[in-house]
C-alpha cells in the first residue's frame, strides 16, 4: 500500500522505494504522538505528506517533476494553517494532518468531505475550513 | 467503482465490518473486481520480495533511541522501550495485516483445533496450518510479539490491547521471537481459568526466531466474564507453568512476558 501510494504520486520506482522506507521510519520515530487506531490511514496520510514534500523540494530545486498541475499546485502551496499551530496546541492535541495532505485526499483521491474527515480525524466542517483556507492560495480548487 | 484508497484499506482489513462485507461480496461476484484485487495481492507479494522488511527493521534498530547507553534514568529508559515497542508493533501490525489478510483469502483451510482441559475449543475455517508466507521475513532487533486475531465472516481482524471481545468470538493467536528461545502461549480469563495454547504439557517449547508463526488452531471464547488475557512468555532457559501460581512465573526476571488483554462484553 505505502509503496503503491508513493509510486502513484512520485511516478518513480527508486524514489517510491526510498519514500516507502521513510514513511515507516517516520511512523516508528513519532509513534508516541500519532493516532495509531487506524494504521492504514496513518500510513496513507504519512506517505502523502512525505511525497508532497519531495515534490515541493524537487520543484524548488528546479528539477523535473512528473506530476499533474493540480498535485504540483497543492504540493507547493503555503500551508500556513498547519504550520502556524501554537506550541500548546501541538502538545495537547495529536499531530494534525497538513492541509496539503487533506487537499490531496479530497481533490486527487476523490474522497468526499466525510471520507476525508474520517481519514484525517477531523470534523467535516474542520476539513472544509482547512480546504477553503488553502483554496485562497491555490488555483483550480473548489471545495465540493 | 471502489477507489484505490478504499481498496487498499480493504486489503489491510482496515474498513468497518459492514464495508468489508460489501466489498468481499463484490469480490466473490464481480470477476473484473476480483481480478483487480488479485492483481494488488500479487503486487504486494512482489513488493515485499523486492523490498524485504528485514532491511527496514535493520534501519530501525540503528535509529537513535534503540539503546539507552546505560546512562539514562530508569523512567526514561522504560519510556523509550514502550515507545519503541509501540512503534515496532504498529509497523509490524500493518505489514502483518497485509500478509495475513492476503493469506486468508487464498487459503482459508479448516484445521483441527486442539483442546486444553476445561476450555471450549472448536474447528474453524480460519487459517491454514501452513506457515505464513512471510515466514522468511526476519524481524531482527525487535522483541517477542504476540498477536490476537478475531475471525470476521471469511476474513480476520487483528485485536488491539483492551479491544472488546464476546462469547463465541473465534480467536487466532500468532507469535514471533527475535532469537532462539523457550516459550509458551496461554490465556487467563475472568473466571481465573488458565488455558495453555502452546506448550509441551506445562513446559515451554523451543521457538525458532524471526518467523511470525500462526498456531494451527483457533480458539472460541466461552462465557467467562470481564476479560481474556493472552500471554506469550519467553526465556533463554526452559521453564514450566504452574497454573495455580501464575504470579511467580510472571515475576520471574528470567522470563519475558508479552500480553494482549481483551475486554469481555455481552451481546453480539
Amino acid at each position: 500500500m505505502v509503496y503503491r501510494r508513493c509510486m502513484a504520486l512520485l511516478k518513480d520506482e527508486a524514489e517510491a522505494a526510498d519514500l516507502m522506507q521513510n514513511v515507516f521510519l517516520r511512523v516508528f520515530e513519532r509513534a508516541q504522538s500519532l493516532d495509531l487506531s487506524q494504521p492504514s490511514s496513518l500510513l496513507w496520510n504519512t506517505a502523502t505528506r512525505l511525497c508532497l514534500n519531495r515534490i515541493r523540494d524537487k520543484k524548488r530545486r528546479g528539477l523535473d517533476v512528473d506530476s499533474s498541475e493540480l498535485l504540483l499546485n497543492i504540493a507547493c502551496a503555503e500551508d500556513e494553517g498547519y504550520e502556524a499551530q501554537g506550541i500548546l496546541a501541538k502538545i495537547f492535541s495529536q499531530e494534525q494532518e497538513s492541509t496539503r495532505t487533506i487537499a490531496v485526499l479530497h481533490y486527487v483521491d476523490g474522497m468526499t468531505l466525510e471520507e476525508t474527515a474520517e481519514m484525517v480525524g477531523l470534523s467535516v466542517s474542520g476539513v472544509r475550513k482547512r480546504l477553503r483556507t488553502l483554496q485562497a492560495r491555490v488555483k483550480n480548487l473548489e471545495v465540493k | 467503482m471502489i477507489p484505490d484508497w478504499k481498496l487498499e484499506k480493504y486489503l489491510t482489513g482496515d474498513l468497518p465490518a459492514e464495508e468489508m462485507r460489501e466489498i468481499r461480496d463484490m469480490e466473490a461476484t464481480d470477476e473484473i473486481f476480483a481480478g483487480r484485487v488479485k492483481m494488488l495481492r500479487e503486487d504486494n507479494a512482489a513488493i515485499l520480495k523486492k523490498l524485504p522488511f528485514e532491511k527496514l527493521s535493520e534501519k530501525m534498530a540503528t535509529m537513535p533511541g534503540r539503546s539507552n547507553g546505560g546512562t539514562g534514568n530508569t523512567v526514561r529508559v522504560n519510556f523509550k522501550l514502550v515507545k519503541l515497542a509501540a512503534a515496532a508493533a504498529l509497523v509490524l501490525a500493518v505489514v502483518s495485516v497485509a500478509l495475513f489478510s492476503q493469506r486468508e483469502m487464498v487459503q482459508g483451510g479448516t484445521v483441527l483445533a486442539s483442546s486444553a482441559e476445561g476450555t471450549q475449543v472448536m474447528d474453524v475455517a480460519m487459517v491454514s496450518n501452513v506457515e505464513n508466507s512471510a515466514g522468511d521475513t526476519r524481524i531482527k532487533g525487535l522483541g517477542a510479539r504476540i498477536e490476537v486475531w478475531k475471525k470476521t465472516a471469511d476474513s480476520a481482524v487483528q485485536m488491539s490491547n483492551l479491544d472488546e471481545a464476546r462469547e463465541g468470538d473465534e480467536i487466532q493467536l500468532r507469535y514471533s521471537v527475535p532469537e532462539k528461545c523457550f516459550g509458551m502461549l496461554f490465556s487467563l480469563d475472568g473466571n481465573g481459568t488458565v488455558t495453555i495454547h502452546m506448550a509441551d504439557d506445562n513446559r515451554a517449547i523451543e521457538l525458532a526466531p524471526g518467523k511470525m508463526t500462526t498456531l494451527p488452531f483457533a480458539y472460541k471464547l466461552d462465557n467467562a466474564p470481564k476479560f481474556e488475557k493472552f500471554f506469550l512468555l519467553t526465556s533463554r532457559n526452559t521453564f514450566s507453568i504452574d497454573t495455580g501460581n501464575l504470579d511467580a512465573l510472571l515475576k520471574n526476571k528470567d522470563i519475558h512476558a508479552e500480553s494482549v488483554n481483551l475486554r469481555k462484553v455481552e451481546g453480539k
